[in-house]
């Protein structure tokens, strides 16, 4: 038997069962898998998996009076489909346009369970980096659930308030359970995989824009004010980033940053190669010596 | 173009196709095809070798699922456990918010029909998500200055060219040229314009927060482009450099257009590159610090770039 065959009638199994059903059932009731019992488990795992993966709400429970308990698994239709989410035509056609006018990884899997695509192509206009953890961190986010993962090698356990994409980088601000504190995080900083957690337990906070936080801005402890010296021919590009804090004679500008990073401080004024110049304090200015002395 | 789909794929795609057919009473092979890109051929065999014996146990034939072609329309009856959609994954609900907000800050104070209905979806999609829905996901596609995107969108839609002031990073330099413009796209957080610019006799895109200054004009475009513009495509002339990276610089493969990268057992990166214009490889490997090591550097470029550029940044701290 096909695989799609085999994962078909599994579905449908599941969702006509009125009690848990046992792995032998279904493999009694479905038919297609291998004899051997270690190679039928190993198929039906992968099946379950499978189907999982796709959304099909597969459920775990107690087979009634098995002893040792056994597991046993089944489907309820309240929970296969969701009778409240259903689009109009315009309502579709609306959101698979923009589906094509910004790219996002793995957009199209839910655009056809809602209806399919509408036929109403359009050019892309943006292009915006994704991946499965921002969606799970989004996912989270809308229904309220701490999420774990780690960052700068400490596990933490975050309930996230908005997830943000600006300058071509995607923050999460949250409140850290750990640190009992609000805290903003650069979501391609996180290692590994995101994990859902408990649902949270305070109210959404007054949430501080990470699009007008720059990397050097990012990091614990107090902020060090710098400043630094960008000449004529850059200065339209620093004042455009920063905006001036002093028009120097010569055309160039000093400019003013608060930092907390000092490597993602020394990346930004490197950018100006030797245009620019850190004035201020006198102990970035000497790190910024040593740290080009290392490169000679 | 068509690949071929995995079984996962082709399940994933029934589950959507039965309760849309069943739903609309019947519907032809090729609407279903493109609407749920399923290569027809596939389509077809799927319906008729597999999902015809779909149903439960005992498997007689009032417990299988009806499918029916005649003149190239397909009906489907008897398809209980599957006449409804199945239902988002919060992940999937997740990426169609993110893509929906994206447009609806294109279309900001658009009141016309579209943003209408993509507004009522995503108000729909939020109900589904959760109460935090509503503020989860800010997405900000670029920061340049509006009224030069205006002044970029205007030309584009009235096929005239546009006088540009550009700062060219790379090359570091200030300049002024003439550009028919093709397309305004963003790109991982940037605004581009892609065009043909006559300064350059030849299709450029240029990053709209580096134009300092854009003035429309009366003067048709000379040029149309197709389609294109990536926002960065090194051209084969360009010489390649061959870095070793530490672990912790892993974040160049993915941030630049890097053409080859092999991971060493230590965790070191290997990678080749197009240098384009060599103030961007400096500014790239004074950033990277001592730490990366250049492998291969052949002519024009020059192995002790960095040493060179270093030399005279310090030279501003020693005065």
């Amino acid at each position: 038997m096909d695989k799609l065959e085999r994962l078909l009638n599994l579905a449908a199994a599941l969702l006509n069962a009125d009690r848990p059903l046992t792995a032998d059932d279904l493999r009694d009731r479905i038919g297609g898998y291998p004899e051997a019992k270690a190679t039928f488990r190993r198929a039906f795992e992968r099946d379950k998996e499978d189907l999982r993966a796709m959304g099909l709400p597969i459920r775990v429970e107690n087979v009634p009076g098995a002893d040792p308990p056994i597991d046993g698994y089944r489907m309820r239709r309240a929970d296969y489909t969701d009778a409240e989410l259903r689009l109009e035509p315009d309502e579709l056609a609306a959101l698979h346009l923009a589906t094509n006018l910004v790219r996002l990884d793995g957009v199209s899997d839910g655009i056809r369970k809602l209806g399919g695509s509408t036929g109403e192509a359009a050019d892309e206009v943006a292009n915006v980096p994704f991946d499965d953890a921002l969606a799970v961190m989004i996912a989270a986010t809308a229904d309220r659930r701490a999420v774990t993962f780690t960052y700068n090698d400490v596990p933490r356990t975050v309930e996230p308030w908005r997830l943000s994409f600006s300058r071509g980088h995607w923050y999460l601000t949250g409140w850290d359970q750990i640190r009992d504190a609000e805290r903003l995080y650069r979501v391609d900083r996180i290692a590994g995989s995101v994990k859902l957690g408990d649902a949270a337990t305070r109210d959404v906070g007054e949430i501080n824009d990470p699009s007008d936080l720059r990397g050097w801005e990012l990091g614990d402890g107090e902020p060090v004010r710098a400043r630094v010296r960008v000449d004529a021919v850059q200065a339209a590009h620093a004042r455009h980033l920063l905006g001036s804090v002093e028009e120097l004679p010569d055309g160039g500008v000093v400019v003013e940053l608060d930092v907390r990073n000092p490597e993602a401080f020394r990346s930004f004024v490197l950018s100006f190669l030797d245009h620019a110049e850190v004035l201020e304090p006198p102990e970035l200015r000497q790190s910024m010596i040593d740290w080009l002395e290392a490169c000679r | 173009m068509s690949v071929k789909l995995t079984a996962k794929e082709r399940m994933a795609r029934l589950l959507a196709v039965i309760p849309w057919v069943v739903e609309q009473d019947g519907a032809p092979l090729d609407e279903i095809s493109e609407r749920f890109d399923y290569p027809r051929a596939q389509l077809v065999a799927d319906l008729t070798e597999v999902v015809l014996f779909v149903g439960v146990y005992p498997f007689t034939p009032d417990s299988l699922i009806e499918v029916d072609i005649t003149d190239d329309k397909v009906e489907i009856r008897y398809a209980d456990w599957f006449s409804q959609p199945l239902r988002l994954t919060p992940e999937e609900g997740a990426r169609l918010l993110t893509a929906g907000r994206s447009v609806l800050t294109l279309s900001e104070g658009d009141t016309d029909n579209a943003a209408s209905a993509l507004l009522r979806a995503l108000t729909k999609l939020g109900m589904a998500l959760g109460d935090g829905a509503d503020q989860a996901v800010d997405v900000r596609l670029g920061d340049a200055p509006d009224a030069i995107l205006d002044t970029l969108r205007k030309s584009v839609a009235s096929g005239t060219q546009v006088a540009l002031d550009y700062y060219t990073y790379g090359r570091d330099e200030l300049t002024s040229r003439r550009v028919d413009p093709a397309r305004i796209f963003s790109d991982h957080g940037n605004w581009y314009l892609h065009g043909f610019c006559h300064r350059a006799e030849a299709e450029r895109v240029f990053r709209v927060d580096r134009i300092r200054d854009a003035h429309p004009t009366d003067d048709a475009i000379v040029h149309v482009l197709e389609g294109g513009g990536g926002s960065f495509t090194p051209s084969g002339d360009d010489p390649r450099i061959r870095l070793r990276l530490p672990a912790d610089a892993a974040w160049v493969v993915e941030h630049y257009p890097t053409e080859t990268a092999i991971v060493a057992d230590d965790g070191s990166i290997d990678v080749t590159m197009a240098v384009t214009a060599v103030p961007w490889l400096e500014r790239l490997l004074l950033r990277l610090g001592p730490t990366t090591e250049i492998i291969e550097a052949p002519l024009p470029l020059d192995a002790n770039l960095v040493s060179a550029a270093a030399e005279r940044t310090l030279r501003r701290y020693q005065r």
